[in-house]
């Protein structure tokens, strides 16, 4: 397996659990956890953004196993 | 008129009317009432029975007693509420019999209490060492009240410094197979949600006693056939799971990449996931 793909396989994990607090942050009733959640999603967001740009920069410098 | 007419008549008339004027009294235990409420509601219940077996020769007597006697107290009540210095006469003012470990043998006395009864009353809250008890008060209604030394109190998750998920009241949405509406409303969902839930669990309304949405509204359900094994929703320490993965991964690419910068890169955003996942965890895992 190569970086890129490695680094793809976490991306898209980081994205599930993104969605999951995303859901949670709508679902929950209480106000303190829907806080909670809702920081949390948008550090992971900012997280993902981080590793989009690196995928994107690895597909760049390694086209042969683009799409890998 | 045939005397079991009056009888009749009389004990129906007095049966509604003791039901409305309880309705007005106080919501309180019964065993939890002081001497004279005791009293108080004896007297109603004595007058009701006298009258509606027509053993009062003149009813209208009869009822002016009663009347007094059920509209006293609620008098009394509204009163008491405006004034603390009604409220004491009425009620009496609760007694301290234990203060910084000490038992006080006056009050002790004063309320006609034994040793050994004091021990007992303090044996049935749970308190089999006097020492353990750091101040204890009788209220009017007679009962103790103890609370105990710093040292000897239940820990709470404050003393232990550890942070937990606060959570809304659970909401019921199923009852005996019927969908209550009122639950789903006030969790802020829908009779389709519930139906797709239960699609998911494999289950049928009708097998559903209870069924409890959380407050993060994950549905809880408890059935008639037991044998039948709901399975148990995990997404949460899924989750927790999988963000504890990827954290991981991210370390370990910082420390693979030989670029400085991209190397930095994973490293803060390691952190961070890190800091994120001890917020999460105590909504999580619990």
């Amino acid at each position: 397996m190569t970086v890129g793909s490695k680094v793809k396989q976490t991306l898209a994990a980081l994205k599930g659990s993104e969605a999951i607090l995303r859901l949670y942050s709508l679902k929950e009733r209480d106000k303190e956890a829907r806080v909670i959640y809702t920081e949390a999603f948008e550090e992971i967001s900012k997280i993902k953004i981080d590793l989009e740009k690196r995928v994107s920069y690895i597909e760049f410098e390694e086209p042969q196993y683009k799409g890998n | 008129m045939n005397s079991w007419l009056i009888i009749l008549f009389n004990s129906i008339l007095l049966f509604f009317l003791t039901l409305v004027v309880t309705r007005f009294m106080k919501k309180r235990n019964l065993s939890k009432v002081t001497p004279f409420e005791f009293i108080s509601y004896v007297v109603v219940a004595l007058i009701v029975t006298l009258i509606s077996l027509d053993i009062i020769a003149n009813i209208y007597f009869g009822l002016i007693s009663l009347a007094v006697w059920s509209l006293m107290p609620i008098i009394l009540d509204y009163a008491s509420m405006k004034s603390k210095w009604i409220y004491n006469i009425i009620n009496g003012k609760e007694r301290v019999l234990i203060k910084e470990g000490k038992v006080m043998e006056d009050n002790l006395a004063k309320e006609r209490m034994t040793g050994q009864e004091f021990l007992e009353e303090l044996r049935s809250k749970k308190i089999f060492n006097l020492a353990d008890a750091e101040f204890a008060v009788m209220e009017t209604t007679g009962d103790i009240n103890v609370s105990l030394k710093a040292d000897k109190k239940p820990v709470t998750s404050y003393d232990l410094g550890i942070k937990v998920a606060s959570r809304a009241e659970p909401q019921t949405v199923i009852l005996d197979g019927n969908i209550l509406n009122e639950g789903l409303t006030n969790s802020g969902l829908n009779r389709n949600w519930l139906k797709t839930e239960l699609e998911n669990k494999g289950v049928v309304l009708e097998n559903v006693f209870i069924g409890e949405v959380d407050s993060s509204g994950d549905l809880y359900l408890d059935l008639f056939d037991d044998v039948i094994k709901v399975p148990k929703t995990q997404v949460k320490e899924m989750l927790y799971a999988s963000i504890q993965k990827s954290q991981a991964e991210l370390m370990t690419f910082a420390l693979e990449t030989k670029n400085e910068s991209s190397k930095s890169m994973y490293l803060r955003n390691a952190e961070e996931l890190e800091h994120v996942m001890k917020k999460l965890e105590p909504y999580l895992l619990r």
